[in-house]
């Protein structure tokens, strides 16, 4: 085909609409942007080229060529999902974009032919069918977008000083502090997609608690004085970013504890300071990537992924914990990999021989994949207890 | 005659025009094709099987049907079950076999009811009248297209009257020592028959082919190449034309090993005179003018048409500016209407002039 201009583009915006509606349907149905943003981003892509690019280089293009040119969009496509942060699950993403790359072939070599007698003649141009296909893909953009910002919780601004707790956050929304901004006696979340940022806590109980509710954000807050934990998930996924946990106001207190989440979308932890208490980041019975935090001086474990977890331990530098640095216990599977565990202290007081300063430990049916973390100082180096297995990869 | 719409020309042209006019809901009993002889595929079957073709120039869009999907590749794909065509067509290496062609005419042909339509006429005179056109004798019609195919085959003047001279449209055998005068398609498959039947060939040419897979570069069938076409003065629009009808034929190994073979072994050369071999074949190709087609030259002198040289000035949707109006349509198909479609001797030209012409029909009220 001999493209024109306005019939690449026309074709390209009419042949997109059922993916658009596919995205629809799948936003609604996973409760995320992602695929309508996928989907925009796909439209994007592909008008761009085609006026920049296909336009000047193609007077003519072969049917086969639409299978490079598919490769060649699905590249850029990713990397600019990676750049602007899209969080597209790769395999439904790769779903979507070879359905939406189907169906423009099919569109373009037998559906437009057959409702558009000169489709062919006219070099893509789809008569009064092409405006309306543009105008449909713009409404039902401008719709979706109209909902998403409709839809967007409410931001609620924390002024400077401190503000008495508990602050129970029951509904969507975003609570952002100024600089400044103290709450004490904890907050309570209970709604899914609250977002807490830019705030610092001081606990009585747990510092900022995250019940039965999912898609929570927690980014650079401050947490100190707890008597049980920094972070108390229960029920929930949490993406818990920058955060710094110290000064526990009992010896039990633990850091941030995500438990009872294993049917749960996976939480993160990643870049988070903790210091002092009984236990650094712990989990039980839950999925959670746990990536580029400090952990240090705590008395229990530095990092617990125990209790039937499923969890990686990334990048983590763990330092003076007493008893254990890194630990994989309770028929729990961890990926560890890349951390470096130093200065792990043996335990004298206690007369358990599993917390004789370990930099690494696996105990009770666990599975510890080991790769690439560095070791130093430590008491002792790894080992595993009571029908636990270590695998060394690389 | 009760009928809106005339055909006047019962070939391919004509034909494709039916089918699209069918295509777009009209009935048999609206439609009239005047013709001398029924089958559609009759005149092009004859000049296909002088030149012993065997496979179509054409790619899976040179069929009859009005829409190009599903095109022949399909078709083929269905009946072989295999995506082989399917894939050929994408790569654009899939040319129809001249047979699956013509069992594909005969079956739109049952398909469209185009027998119910045609009459057994040769028409000699198109009159604009008031509301429509008078078409020879056989009654007034509001749309009329012209698909009058080639006027005639070309012979060169110097060839006249010589007994050794065949045109390569006409039945024929091959002597010993043969001269194939021409470059296009027509005189590539000569080459080659005539080697294959163990015949010395002397290819007699005064320029060198063009190879290009199809009758022009692919841009000039669609919008894109025909926009900068269309809007072009006369006199760019004339050079153009004759520029683009040189001869040519396909590129491939398909066309250059028997050739390349055949001149090791001192049977095919090239010439640029005819030499006193036993056989000349004139693959000349057809007259080109309006003025060799009778029927048009009495329209053009009768209205006053504008001309430009040979050719007859169309609209881009090859019609007749001077004879159409918002009540009436006088369309051209086939070969005399290049001016609106450079390759309107091809399939995918007929189609362009017939999907047009349909467009004019449904978009007039008192169709």
């Amino acid at each position: 085909m001999s493209y024109t201009l306005r019939g690449r583009l026309e074709s390209r915006l009419a042949a997109s609409l059922p993916p658009l509606f596919a995205g629809c349907a799948l936003a609604l149905a996973v409760r995320a942007w992602w695929p309508l943003e996928l989907a925009a981003l796909m439209i994007a892509v592909g008008l761009l080229l085609d006026g920049a690019l296909y336009h000047r280089l193609l007077p003519y293009q072969p049917g086969w060529l639409a299978l490079p040119l598919g490769v060649a969009e699905l590249g850029l496509l990713m990397a600019l999902v990676l750049a602007l942060d899209i969080e597209a699950p790769l395999g439904p993403a790769l779903g979507l974009f070879a359905g939406s790359w189907l169906v423009a072939q099919a569109f373009g070599h037998a559906l437009f032919p057959l409702v558009h007698l000169s489709y062919g003649d006219d070099g893509g141009e789809l008569g009064r069918g092409g405006p309306v296909g543009a105008a449909a893909v713009l409404v039902v953009l401008a719709a979706a977008g109209g909902v998403a910002w409709a839809t967007q919780p409410p931001t609620v601004r924390l002024a400077a000083g401190v503000h008495e707790g508990p602050l129970v956050l029951d509904y969507s929304q975003k609570l952002v502090g100024d600089p400044g901004a103290v709450v004490r006696g904890g907050i309570i979340v209970t709604a899914d997609d609250v977002v807490v940022r830019d705030v610092t806590v001081i606990a009585t109980e747990n510092g900022i608690e995250v019940v039965s509710a999912e898609n929570v954000v927690l980014e650079r807050v401050r947490v100190s004085g707890a008597v049980l934990d920094g972070i108390h998930v229960r029920r929930g996924s949490v993406t818990i970013r920058d955060c710094l946990i110290h000064s526990p106001a009992d010896r039990y207190a633990q850091g941030i504890d995500i438990s009872f989440s294993i049917d749960l979308a996976p939480s993160l932890v990643e870049g988070c300071e903790i210091v002092g208490g009984y236990e650094g980041i712990v989990t039980h019975s839950a999925q959670v990537e746990i990536r580029e935090n400090r952990v240090r001086d705590t008395t229990l474990r530095g990092i617990a992924i125990t209790e039937m977890s499923m969890g990686t331990a990334e990048e983590n530098d763990v330092r003076n914990a007493l008893g254990v640095g890194i630990y994989c216990g309770d028929y729990s599977h961890c990926l560890i990999e890349r951390n470096s565990v130093s200065g792990t202290r043996p335990d004298l007081a206690s007369s358990n021989g599993t917390r004789m300063g370990y930099g690494i430990l696996a105990t009770f049916g666990a599975e510890a994949t080991l790769r690439e973390n560095k070791l130093t100082a430590n008491h002792r180096r790894t080992r595993a207890f009571a029908y636990a297995r270590i695998l060394r990869v690389g | 005659m009760s009928r809106r719409i005339a055909i006047v020309g019962g070939g391919l042209a004509g034909f494709v025009t039916y089918a699209t006019l069918r295509h777009g809901g009209l009935t048999p009993a609206e439609i009239a094709v005047f013709g001398t002889n029924p089958d559609p595929a009759a005149v092009w079957r004859r000049r296909a099987a002088a030149i012993r073709q065997r496979r179509m120039r054409s790619e899976s869009d040179g069929h009859c049907l009005p829409t190009t999907f599903p095109g022949l590749a399909v078709r083929a794909a269905r009946k072989r079950r295999s995506i082989a065509p399917l894939i050929a067509s994408v790569c654009d290496r899939y040319h129809p076999s001249v047979e699956e062609f013509l069992e594909h005419v005969g079956e739109l042909r049952e398909r469209f009811g185009w027998d119910e339509s045609f009459h057994h006429a040769r028409v000699a005179r198109v009159r604009a009248v008031d509301g429509g056109f008078e078409v020879g004798r056989y009654g007034t019609f509001q749309h009329v297209m012209l698909a009058l195919g080639h006027p005639g085959l070309q012979l060169p003047p110097d060839l006249e009257g010589d007994p050794r001279v065949v045109h390569a449209y006409e039945p024929h055998d091959y002597a010993g020592r043969i001269e194939v005068v021409g470059a296009g398609m027509g005189a590539a498959t000569e080459w080659l028959n005539a080697l294959a039947a163990g015949a010395s060939v002397v290819s007699v040419r005064r320029r060198e082919p063009e190879r290009r897979p199809l009758n022009l570069p692919r841009p000039l069938f669609t919008r894109r190449g025909l926009a900068v076409f269309h809007a072009s003065a006369p006199a760019q629009r004339t050079e153009f034309l004759r520029r683009w009808s040189a001869p040519s034929y396909p590129p491939g190994r398909e066309w250059d090993e028997p050739l390349a073979d055949a001149a090791r072994a001192g049977r095919f050369r090239v010439s640029a005179h005819l030499n006193g071999a036993d056989q000349v074949i004139s693959a000349t190709g057809f007259k080109r003018g309006f003025r060799h087609d009778p029927l048009l030259a009495r329209l053009v002198d009768e209205h006053a048409l504008e001309t430009v040289e040979g050719w007859l000035v169309l609209t881009p949707d090859s019609d007749v500016p001077a004879l159409t109006d918002e009540g009436r349509t006088l369309a051209l198909a086939g070969a005399p209407a290049q001016w609106a479609f450079p390759a309107a001797d091809t399939l995918v030209g007929a189609k362009y002039a017939a999907r047009r012409f349909l467009r004019r029909v449904q978009g007039c009220r008192t169709r």
